[in-house]
């Protein structure tokens, strides 16, 4: 039974990135010791051609392929697209991090053009074994970023921290899916959906929780929220900020299209429950980033109430599309990337992740401040940028869907979150120095700076190119 | 129907929870507790343990097993493979080939940095 | 008595139980690695007792049960390094004692 060409055809951008893998792999092997930024470069430029057969995937018909186990449709190409991306913005941005900090440099940039082909299949995927499969890819090679620092202790702490609660909480989704299996006999999304509808209640509910346990720990949903601020203060830099935004999007991916396509029918009011987890999610990210003087654990908490922000998203996605949704990811993927890339050039350069020492940076790095400041202000959702469009769009799908009080449940949490996101910039701006000189960025740290803020400001200032492009990729194959 | 469905539920988790917490139960219940050091040692039976237990094996045989456990896994696939081979011929033959091809790819990558070494 | 689904199925919920609860109460890392495994086979059951009784035609559940056992593998394999690593730099692979970091 040997594949029609044009499924391989369809799959063109995952062998791409699997080829560029294994390509690398064996590039490390040449490249001396002390010139990895050779592999970086290289991991980069082949991940940025890969948006090439991505792109060529564009308006195709959505079908699915390699015999239903996977999809290609306008929402997994733009999922494709933010996946790779952002990858390689983290790679542009983990250069100088990783330059001497470890002897495994090049392999770094492997792992990562490996999670990027990960993060691909999750948002093609159409069938619990491709799901399992996904989602455990991404897992395993985050599981190792996050603890590559083996001689920093919190590195340590974080690589191990991160694997338990994935562990576990996999094991519990595996369950979850072997219980679904059960209910229908199939593994193949669009074929449970028809068998789901006549099953046993109780049974669907468990199955549902289970596997939202899984999803939900990717995603950093309370109550599986638990390892985000630890695992982005231990994890290296550049790594918290692939987490927060890559891995983030792509369980977001899973999410939508097991609940949209396989519980489509179940007897169990899934959108609910999504709702009532979003208003949690949102407010105890919220209030639990009020305190917090790292930068890092800050945006780990601030993405906790992101992944709120969006699972609203996917309460009030009704029909086909899937706009506000995917708007929101777009904004959120530029905003928190430049945030991070931020705390990377601060990092590096006063050795420091507390938000005290970015006293003054108004005046020793203009440029990196007044960025820094447009990406907590697109965090907030003030216009003109990114974040309020953002949020404009999630908060109005969310009223025309009949959750009103979640969207006022949002409107409070932004309040709130103004709170600490305007402390940054009161630091940077209104605090005195604690040291004066001026503050360096190489030159890959500032490309990567440039285009996450020109992103943001964009997607702020003329959110209508942007809104066709979402519109025309937010088609979800259902049937 | 829909009670009956719950039911289930219930006595699926409350016999689960049982045979997980019955031992526990049991050995509370009957176990004689003496708060005495020697309790606390390795062995009861009197044999002083000397050294750290975690510093029995070089470090390095871990690292064999963990790259032995991986490999040795794959071969799981070769399995249903086999069975389909000869229907499925030369395609089989290739599509396992690239399968292979990669193990072996990664496989090299391990020893040339070093990962295979004794010393 | 002839063994039926049921059979399988409370053998299945047992083994998840023991390592659900093994993973909640256990303080050592390794220990917790066990009882993931012991949830991951309690899904594996799962999956071909499934296969057996409710979708015979198929192989769909088989299947994934040999690519859970492989996750379970490389799971293990990574899990173990980052247990190894950690244990050279703190000392203990005690979870309680891990804390550098507030959690």
């Amino acid at each position: 039974m040997p594949l029609p060409i044009e499924d391989l055809w369809a799959v063109s951008p995952e062998i791409w990135l699997a080829g560029l893998g294994l390509l690398l792999l064996v590039l490390d092997l040449f490249v001396p010791s002390g010139r990895k930024a050779i592999v970086g470069w290289a991991a980069a430029a082949g991940l940025t051609l890969g948006l090439v057969p991505i792109l060529g995937l564009v308006g195709v018909t959505p079908r699915t392929v390699f015999f239903g186990t996977y999809v290609v449709d306008g929402f997994a190409i733009f999922f494709k697209i933010v996946a790779v991306a952002s990858t390689v913005l983290v790679i542009l941005s983990a250069m100088d991090v990783l330059r001497g900090q470890t002897q495994f440099e090049g392999e770094m940039y492997i792992l990562l053009t490996f999670t990027a082909l990960g993060l691909s299949l999750m948002a093609g995927s159409a069938d619990l074994i491709m799901v399992v499969l996904s989602i455990e890819f991404v897992s395993l090679c985050s599981y190792v970023m996050a603890g590559y620092f083996k001689a920093d202790r919190r590195g340590n702490e974080a690589g191990l921290k991160y694997f338990l609660f994935g562990a576990g909480a996999s094991a519990v989704m595996i369950y979850g899916f072997s219980i679904l299996y059960g209910l229908t006999g199939q593994t193949s999304l669009y074929a449970i959906a028809s068998a789901l509808s006549g099953a046993p209640r109780p049974a669907v509910v468990v199955a549902l929780v289970m596997a939202l346990a899984g999803i939900g720990f990717k995603v950093s949903m309370v109550p599986f929220h638990q390892w985000t601020p630890d695992v982005y203060e231990g994890a290296p830099t550049p790594v918290a900020a692939f987490l927060s935004v890559a891995s983030k999007a792509a369980g977001f991916a899973v999410l939508l299209r097991l609940l949209a396509v396989a519980f489509a029918s179940a007897p169990v009011d899934w959108i609910t429950l999504i709702a009532g987890l979003s208003a949690v999610t949102m407010t105890v990210g919220n209030l639990l980033a009020l305190p917090q003087r790292n930068i890092k654990r800050m945006l780990a908490y601030s993405s906790i109430s992101h992944a709120g922000f969006l699972l609203m998203g996917v309460a009030a996605y009704a029909g086909e599309f899937a706009q506000g949704l995917l708007y929101y990811i777009l904004a959120y993927a530029f905003t928190n990337l430049g945030a991070f890339f931020v705390a990377v050039t601060v990092g590096q350069r006063l050795g420091t992740d507390d938000i005290p020492a970015y006293a003054g940076l108004g005046e020793r790095a203009p440029a990196l401040a007044w960025l820094m400041a447009l990406f907590m202000l697109s965090l907030t959702g003030i216009p003109p940028t990114a974040g309020f469009v953002g949020k404009f769009y999630i908060f109005g799908a969310a009223v025309q869907n009949g959750l009103i009080w979640l969207a006022a449940i949002g409107v409070v949490n932004s309040v709130i979150a103004l709170y600490y996101y305007v402390g940054v910039i009161r630091a940077m701006f209104l605090m005195p120095p604690a040291s004066a000189g001026p503050v360096g960025q190489p030159a890959a740290l500032q490309l990567a700076l440039g285009i996450t803020g020109l992103g943001t400001l964009a997607a702020g200032l003329f959110p209508q190119p942007f809104v066709t492009l979402v519109s025309a990729a937010s088609l979800l194959l259902r049937f | 129907m829909l009670l009956v469905d719950w039911l289930y539920v219930g006595v699926f988790l409350v016999v689960g929870l049982a045979m997980a917490a019955l031992p526990l139960a049991v050995v509370w219940a009957l176990a004689p507790r003496l708060a005495q050091p020697q309790k606390r040692t390795t062995y009861e039976s009197g044999v002083v343990p000397f050294g750290q237990a975690w510093a029995q094996f070089n470090v390095r045989y871990y690292l064999f097993s963990l790259v032995f456990v991986i490999f040795d896994v794959e071969v799981i696939y070769l399995y249903p493979w086999s069975i389909v081979f000869r229907q499925y011929g030369r395609y089989a033959f290739f599509v396992m080939l690239i399968f292979v091809g990669i193990l072996l790819l990664g496989l090299i990558h391990a020893w040339r940095k070093g990962a295979l070494e004794w010393t | 008595m002839t063994l039926g689904l049921t059979h399988f199925l409370v053998l299945s919920t047992l083994l998840f139980c023991l390592g659900l609860f093994a993973m909640l109460t256990r303080r050592n890392a390794v220990a917790i690695l066990m009882g993931v495994e012991l949830m991951l086979n309690a899904a594996n059951i799962n999956l071909v007792a499934f296969n057996k009784y409710v979708a015979p035609g198929a192989l769909n559940g088989q299947v994934f049960a040999l690519v859970v056992i492989t996750l379970a593998a490389c799971e293990a394999g990574v899990g173990l390094a980052l247990v190894m690593s950690a244990y050279r730099n703190l000392e203990t692979v005690h979870v309680d004692e891990i804390n550098v970091m507030k959690w």
